[in-house]
């Protein structure tokens, strides 16, 4: 029998899992990870220290600005990748879910359709970039650990984007389908 | 007994759940939709809604990362 | 409810042949082990890091876990599932994260762990922006880093962006602290409510989520 059509394997590694038990897989790592660390699970930080490596190859300066200037993200862009736990755990995610789909067997690289997707994907990630800096974080950062720290912030966080989902879907059924 | 294929290759979710559920209320009892995917989570929620409508459902994957969802509508 | 078989004329038609991608799997996975012991020389918190990262992308993709999709599809679809499975997420994580919590606590009540930050108008803002972006971009901060691994070129350049828009973000941070960040501080419920009636009001408030959804998503395919 070929291992394509062995029932394990595609229990195992083929067949999406439910909803559910990926949320209580998810939680169990986060907890893993703020029992372990210290730190809940975060995603949205590294990508501005990520922005201002690359900032400074090109010859600017990011540490005269405010925000670095604060002693945690300061310390974080001197120490370097491999020292900031997000960043590794961030670059993590992209290899996890990269392995999830080869050994599922379904790595395919999706192509950029249309130039309504380009303008979606730049106008979505610069929102995205600035609005998870002033509401220090995202959907991780501020909702799942947010909330599950029993912050305010994480649930004034859930509504107003929850108000956001509803415009953007407004807008994408509108401008970008 | 009608065959209509939607061409959703390259689109991003929410974008083939919400052709497929236009398509679906064009068809008549009896025709089938089949929907090309490649996105990997559209195929779970393109069958999860027909299913939970009501609707035959049966998925193929055609090639590594693509599939044909064949939807059957019956009510 | 037993599966009707479809039968469709162009199931006979001749497949694309398929290649087995399982060895290239394999070879992923001994590489990222090798990163591993890369990572644990730096430091052991960083293969620590690294990990976890591997574990939490996996099961992201596995399970097609989505959390744009818990706040878009409720809109767009009727579907109303992926917003239970979060609300689950987040009250079991609370079970674990509160008994950190209140370990800390008990040691100095002055130094709580956790994502606890300033709230304000800043959060009302900064979360619209992630609202809109998130929904038109097709994935959230999680989503797009494991869209990136799938393989969906429209990811890499929404994640390049992301990337600009924090470095820009970073550079106006100065303005939103002077103005309205630093006038805020960070509430954390217990400190407010005390411990008992902070853990009721928020796995309350998780539950009464949670029922709306339920009602919400079998309501729509009802009609």
């Amino acid at each position: 029998m070929k291992l394509q059509d062995n029932p394990y394997y595609k229990k195992l590694l083929k067949d999406p899992w439910s909803y559910t038990a990926g949320a209580v897989i998810l939680a169990l790592l986060n907890i893993g990870l703020f029992a372990s660390t210290g730190k809940p699970w975060g995603v949205t930080t590294p990508f501005s220290y990520w922005g201002a490596w690359i900032y400074k190859a090109l010859g600017g300066n990011p540490e005269s600005w405010f925000y670095f200037q604060q002693k945690a993200h300061a310390e974080a862009i001197k120490a370097g990748f491999w020292m900031d736990g997000h960043s590794v755990s961030n670059l993590g995610i992209i290899f996890g879910a990269f392995l999830a789909t080869l050994l599922a067997s379904q790595f395919k690289i999706k192509k950029i359709k249309s130039w309504k997707q380009v303008v979606a994907a730049i106008l979505g990630g610069l929102l995205m970039g600035y609005g998870a800096r002033i509401s220090f974080g995202c959907n991780i950062g501020a909702l799942f650990s947010g909330v599950a720290s029993m912050s305010l912030h994480g649930w004034v966080f859930m509504i107003f984007i929850f108000v956001g989902a509803f415009i953007g879907s407004k807008l994408l059924v509108k401008y970008f389908m | 007994m009608a065959e209509y294929r939607l061409d959703c290759l390259g689109e991003a979710c929410p974008v083939p759940l919400l052709k497929t559920q236009k398509k679906m209320e064009t068809l008549k009892v009896g025709d089938i939709l089949i929907v090309e995917i490649d996105h990997s989570c559209a195929v779970k929620n393109v069958p999860e809604w027909a299913r939970k409508e009501g609707y035959n459902v049966e998925i193929e994957e055609v090639d590594d990362g693509q599939w044909e969802i064949y939807i059957e509508k019956t009510k | 409810m037993g599966e009707t078989r479809i039968e469709v004329s162009t199931r006979a038609k001749t497949k694309k042949k398929k290649v087995n991608q399982i060895p290239f799997g394999v070879a992923l996975l001994i590489a990222i082990i090798g990163v591993g012991f890369f990572a644990a020389n730096k430091s052991p918190k960083s293969a620590l890091m690294w990990i976890f990262g591997v574990a939490l992308g996996y099961t992201l993709q596995r399970s097609r876990f989505c959390f744009t999709a818990s706040m878009r599809d409720p809109v767009l679809t009727g579907s109303t599932s992926l917003t239970k499975a979060v609300v689950i997420a987040i009250a079991a994580a609370t079970v674990g994260f509160s008994s950190i919590q209140y370990a800390a606590f008990l040691k100095d009540p002055s130094k709580i762990p956790g994502n606890i930050s300033p709230v304000g108008l800043h959060t009302a803002i900064g979360a619209i922006l992630f609202g809109i972006g998130m929904v038109i971009a097709g994935g959230c901060a999680s989503g797009t880093l494991m869209r990136v691994g799938e393989g969906f070129m429209m990811q890499w350049l929404s994640l390049v962006f992301f990337i600009i828009g924090s470095l820009w973000g970073a550079h106006d941070f100065g303005w939103w602290s002077k103005n309205l960040i630093s006038k805020t501080k960070p509430v954390f419920l217990p400190n407010v409510l005390g411990w008992p009636l902070a853990l009721l009001v928020q796995f309350g408030l998780l539950l009464v989520i949670y029922i709306v959804a339920d009602w919400y998503g079998n309501k729509n395919v009802n009609e």
